[in-house]
């Protein structure tokens, strides 16, 4: 029970607030519910992927290998197949968050990993989207940038975690 | 419709390596699967919990009040204000974009703009509490902290650059 309790602590919190809420205004409740759940619906074949394949990953992947690709000595090459993986994934990062542990555990780079959810920030599939309102000046830049980002983010986790 | 894509592709994947893998190690089957399982129900709990307080979140943060705010400020304190509800919103980005659309309409400045464009995209001020779980304090520390420097610069750049 008192693991239970640890693991889910943060979940359990926001269980309370949630059963706080009916008491104030149960319509925005049963409103955040369907939204929670045509999200989870929605997202669900990634969810059973990543369950899956992080299994796979920490059961059956030698650990050289992933080290050889994904590992922190690969350098640059490593961060660079990390940002592109990231720019074009779709989907909320921390949905992919269990995977990105099980590689960690199999030897890839925190560098590599940090670069990735850095460009998760780069919603290619939103590009069009955003150019009709934005402009593609804007966008063009402006994600340009935050693909500059991660990959310096990867070589600050990099130094940090020497 | 792009998330059952990805979810589509990424099974096909998983049950592709199962197979291949599984042909030859047939005894790991059951430890995989179990595995598999495990992390499916934690996922599941930690993923649904996220979204529930999107849900909530949702349902006060529309886009005329979120807007409204936000058009309080210019200058420095535009790219503070842009980053503090930046990180607060979550969810797909495209329900940033009208607010965008609405800010650039009343006069808002191209940095109060990109900061609260990046802060939604970079800074999950929701799933701090699953990166940290996952990835440990330092990773998140150092990531988070960097990502808030990174989306200073990348206001003040395209504030000087569009």
């Amino acid at each position: 029970m008192k693991k239970i309790f640890e693991e889910y602590m943060v979940e359990i919190i926001i269980l309370v607030l949630a059963i706080i809420l009916i008491f104030f205004n149960s319509t925005k409740l049963s409103l955040a519910l369907k939204y929670a759940l045509t999200m989870y619906f929605n997202l669900f074949l990634i969810i059973l992927s990543v369950a899956f394949l992080s299994g796979f990953i920490s059961e059956a992947i030698p650990p050289n290998l992933i080290a050889k690709i994904l590992g922190k000595e690969n350098g640059f090459k490593g961060i660079l197949i990390g940002a592109i993986f990231g720019t074009f994934m779709i989907g909320p990062t921390y949905v992919f968050y269990a995977l990105f542990k099980s590689l960690i555990d199999k030897g890839a780079g925190k560098n590599v990993i940090a670069t990735t959810i850095g460009a998760w920030a780069i919603k290619v599939q939103w590009i069009p989207f955003a150019i009709a309102i934005l402009g593609w000046k804007f966008v063009f830049i402006f994600n340009l940038l935050i693909f500059l980002y991660a990959i310096a983010s990867g070589y600050v986790i990099g130094l940090s975690t020497k | 419709m792009q998330n059952l894509i990805t979810g589509f592709i990424m099974l096909a994947l998983t049950i592709c390596l199962y197979i291949v893998y599984l042909r030859k190690n047939k005894s790991k089957l059951n430890k995989i699967l179990r595995k598999g399982t495990n992390n499916l129900t934690k996922n599941s709990i930690r993923i649904f919990a996220i979204f529930l307080i999107i849900g909530i979140l949702q349902n006060f943060l529309t886009k005329e009040s979120v807007g409204g705010f936000l058009l309080k400020f210019s200058g420095i304190k535009g790219i503070f204000a842009g980053i503090a509800v930046g990180s607060i919103m979550m969810g797909p980005i495209a329900t940033g974009y009208p607010i965008c659309s609405y800010l650039l309409q009343n006069g808002a400045t191209i940095s109060l703009i990109s900061s609260f464009l990046a802060a939604w995209v970079m800074i999950g001020f929701i799933s701090i509490s699953l990166e940290f779980r996952y990835f440990g304090w330092k990773f998140t520390v150092v990531r988070n902290i960097f990502a808030l420097i990174s989306i200073i610069v990348i206001s003040l750049l395209m504030e000087a650059i569009i």
